[in-house]
């Protein structure tokens, strides 16, 4: 009992955010219901990201009802390689990565064969809500499969590693990149066994990382070091989520963005409850940032400005950045 | 954020004052007993009366019965007889019982039985008695002896009721040569209340003769004398024979007054015997028994107002709240993993039907054999709807199987599997298969034990008998429930196993 006290207290020292104060003091306070939508359904998602003139992977078809998945062949036409998803998963759930052709069936990401069939059969669970929140009836979205920027190469085991950031009223307060591992079977989700690795909010460069909330540095699956990269393209990432805020409306945000080989900085989609892991993934915790954006807030509401995308990054940057470690 | 924080207290406050006013109001003001247990003695008071009957005079038998006037309520009398005319008349604050008949011979017994307890009174009537009164004549040596008495008694005492307790005590001094003349000889109780009378009518005391019935189970008894008398406010009770002073709280008050118990015209031998034995009874049960003759009806706006079927049906809802509390507790504050928010609350009420280790063992099996068609069913590549669909006639069927085969074993219990809930056993099916796939069986096992452990214990919490009588007697005790959730509403604390998930946290830090 008395241990566990102790603990509560170093961790509340720590400014740890626990889920319930991530409820009640972020997520019900920032993020207004009827916003969730936008967030929730990656198709909407994508439609205002792409009419605000911010990358994501490119929208390859939609299919709404069972009718439609014959139009299956027609959407993917030649392409060899295409994401199947459902439009209101949740938790990286009902992905479907489709890597290759072979002779008439698929190879998934991780090297599986499927038949046509089956993908049918996913796309049909898609549908019927299998994998959407609340289980009520799912539209299914093909796109674009990101090919990964040739710097995870290294430490990363299949699948598309993926950057998260978590913006609180448009200012970047923590940033984490997911690595996929033969545990999570290619998916960039911690609790599925991905590993998160810390990221510096100024540099791009790379902390330490947390697997299964351990604290790591090497990579369970190639033994590379995960801390010390440094991540290209690290302002363009900022300033993309940065951004998110006036996409969406919401004020605590999980943005996930992916670096394709090709495209650079993509927006894979944002998540209106972000996980905590990312606090293990910094060895930081988030209370302290997350108020200090809360007083710069209400410090510019007394003067009665606001500040843009790129402003709110350099802040967040001179906030956060330079972290040093132990 | 600040003012509805404020706004939250409030009403917090609000609510949790109101829940405890108005149980405070039932169990202080209203008197009702905080558990099931608290009991009320019920006595059975019979007094059988015998006498043999003159062949050709008509009978006619008086009784005194209990006037009940004082803190008893009667809940049921009876006059017990056969071929006699019945009839109850109130005089001088005396009930009496008269059983007449024409023509009657032989051995006669009559019964009067009452059934009477001691709680839910009405307000006590204004007592009135008289003051004052007369000097009964006495002469000769008996009027020197009794002022003789009278002198000392006057100088010890100071007002009526030690004026009666001293007069008392002077008259059973075995000692006192006055004392024994008033009483020529006669010890008897009887004699010494009129001796006791007697000085106190000089003194102009009024002073009433009282039989009373002890109420003790199982020994028989005779009427006991008491004397009582009045001083402007109450009635003082007295012991004729040790002046002890106040009337017992087991003493039933039968008749008042120098009357015999019985007068017999038309008979003789005639013999009264009392024998009582006391049972119990829940205290409410007998609130709403004795609702005619009293005030109970503040139970007309409690739940017990309702239809018998229907408080059947509420004893299991007023107590949903408390299981959603206990899941509340376990998600919010210790951070356990189960299927669904509620689901917990529904498998816990199932559980009422077939008993908590029967159900679980039910639950898992049931469970199991529906996780394994489950997969198979994955092969076929159905869709959610039909799959869904044949999930839950698997599980109809399986709980058919099961009631069958235990029927046939000889284990009744089996068939109370029928009414747990076919459509959430389905659903846990469902959810856990998915939860299976995409998180692993070990996850999958954590949540199904995590649910089934807070189903286990929303079930034993909501079946603690206890709790249902108190749920169920004070309702407003939800109110502070509701209080407390709006309060977790707002908690921000870490959940216990966030402490456990974060440790990676001080490692760190202590190295």
């Amino acid at each position: 009992m008395f241990g566990l006290i102790k603990t509560w207290k170093a961790l509340e020292a720590r400014g740890i955010m626990g889920i319930n104060r991530r409820n009640a003091d972020y997520v019900l306070k920032y993020n207004k219901r009827h916003l969730y939508p936008i967030v929730d359904d990656k198709i909407i998602t994508k439609e205002r990201a792409l009419a605000a003139g911010i990358h994501v992977p490119e929208m390859y078809g939609i299919i709404e009802t069972e009718k439609e998945i014959e139009k299956l062949d027609e959407i993917i036409g030649g392409r060899s390689d295409f994401v199947i998803k459902p439009a209101q998963g949740a938790g990286g759930d009902g992905i479907l990565v489709v890597a290759d052709r072979f002779e008439d069936r698929y190879r998934t990401v991780s090297g599986k064969i499927i038949s046509h069939e089956e993908i049918e059969h996913q796309i049909s669970s898609i549908l019927t809500g299998l994998y959407s929140l609340g289980g009520h009836r799912d539209r299914a979205l093909i796109e674009y499969r990101v090919t990964p920027d040739q710097i995870f190469k290294s430490i990363s085991y299949e699948g598309v590693p993926d950057i998260r950031i978590i913006v609180l009223m448009g200012y970047p307060v923590m940033a984490m990149l997911r690595l996929p591992t033969r545990q999570s079977g290619g998916k960039a989700n911690l609790h599925q066994g991905a590993i998160g690795v810390g990221v510096d909010l100024a540099t791009g460069v790379t902390l330490r990382g947390t697997w299964l909330n351990r604290i790591i540095s090497k990579h369970p699956d190639t033994t590379n070091a995960v801390d010390g990269v440094q991540l290209p393209n690290w302002d363009g990432f900022m300033k993309l989520a940065a951004s998110c805020y006036e996409l969406c409306g919401l004020g605590y945000i999980g943005v996930d963005m992916v670096l394709d080989q090709d495209k650079g900085p993509l927006i894979l989609e944002l998540n209106a409850r972000p996980g905590l892991n990312i606090q293990i993934a910094n060895d930081c915790g988030l209370t302290q940032r997350t108020h200090a954006i809360e007083a710069h807030i209400e410090a510019l509401a007394k003067d009665g400005v606001s500040e843009d995308a790129e402003t709110r990054v350099r802040v967040a940057q001179g906030l956060f950045g330079h972290v040093v470690q132990q | 954020m600040r003012s509805l924080t404020l706004h939250l207290k409030v009403l917090i406050t609000i609510l949790v004052l109101l829940g405890v006013t108005v149980t405070c109001y039932q169990i202080f003001i209203l008197g009702i007993p905080v558990t099931e247990d608290e009991t009320d003695d019920l006595w059975n008071i019979d007094a059988k009366v015998e006498f043999v009957a003159s062949p050709k005079d008509p009978v006619k038998i008086q009784m005194f019965v209990p006037p009940l006037n004082r803190d008893y309520v009667s809940l049921n009398e009876s006059f017990i007889s056969n071929n006699y005319g019945v009839s109850v008349n109130r005089t001088d604050g005396n009930r009496k019982v008269t059983w007449s008949a024409r023509r009657a011979s032989g051995n006669q017994t009559l019964y009067y039985r009452l059934v009477l307890t001691k709680r839910y009174s009405t307000e006590k009537a204004k007592i009135k008695g008289p003051t004052f009164r007369d000097s009964l004549a006495v002469e000769g040596p008996e009027k020197i002896a009794a002022e003789a008495l009278m002198a000392p008694i006057r100088q010890h005492s100071a007002d009526v009721e030690t004026f009666v307790s001293e007069t008392i005590k002077r008259v059973n001094n075995a000692n006192d040569d006055n004392a024994k003349l008033l009483l020529a000889g006669d010890n008897s109780p009887m004699k010494k209340a009129q001796v006791i009378d007697l000085l106190l009518s000089i003194a102009h005391v009024p002073m009433e003769k009282v039989h009373t019935i002890r109420l003790v189970a199982d020994t028989p008894q005779s009427p006991e004398l008491w004397l009582r008398s009045f001083n402007g406010n109450a009635w003082l009770y007295f012991n004729p024979e040790t002046g002890e002073q106040g009337l017992p709280s087991d003493r039933l008050l039968w008749w008042t007054g120098d009357e015999n118990l019985i007068t017999v015209d038309g008979g003789k031998k005639a013999t009264v015997t009392f024998s009582m034995n006391n049972s119990e009874m829940n205290a409410i049960r007998l609130a709403k028994l004795t609702d005619e003759n009293t005030d109970a009806d503040f139970l007309e706006y409690s739940l017990y107002g309702l239809p018998l079927q229907t408080q059947q049906t509420f004893m299991i809802m007023v107590m949903i709240p408390i299981g959603v509390l206990v899941i509340l507790v376990l998600r919010n504050l210790i951070g356990i993993q189960t299927l669904g928010t509620f689901t917990p609350v529904l498998i816990a009420l199932a559980f009422r039907e077939t008993q908590l280790g029967f159900g679980i063992v039910l639950f898992t099996v049931i469970t199991a054999l529906g996780l394994s068609l489950r997969s198979y069913l994955e092969h076929l590549k159905l869709q959610m709807l039909p799959r869904l669909s044949v999930v839950l006639t698997f599980v109809v069927v399986l709980i058919a199987a099961i009631s069958l085969f235990s029927h046939k074993l000889g284990l009744e219990r089996g068939l109370s599997v029928a009414l747990f809930p076919m459509v959430i056993l389905t659903m846990t099916i469902e959810r856990l298969s998915i939860t299976w796939e995409e998180r692993g069986g070990g996850h999958a096992m954590k949540v199904a034990v995590g649910t089934l452990f807070a189903a286990s214990l929303a079930h034993l919490l909501m079946t603690v008998p206890e709790a249902v009588y108190f749920v169920f007697t004070f309702p407003a005790v939800l109110l502070i429930l509701v209080g407390f959730m709006l309060a977790m509403g707002r908690y921000r604390g870490y959940r216990l196993t966030e402490l456990v998930r974060f440790k990676a946290f001080l490692k760190k830090a202590d190295a």
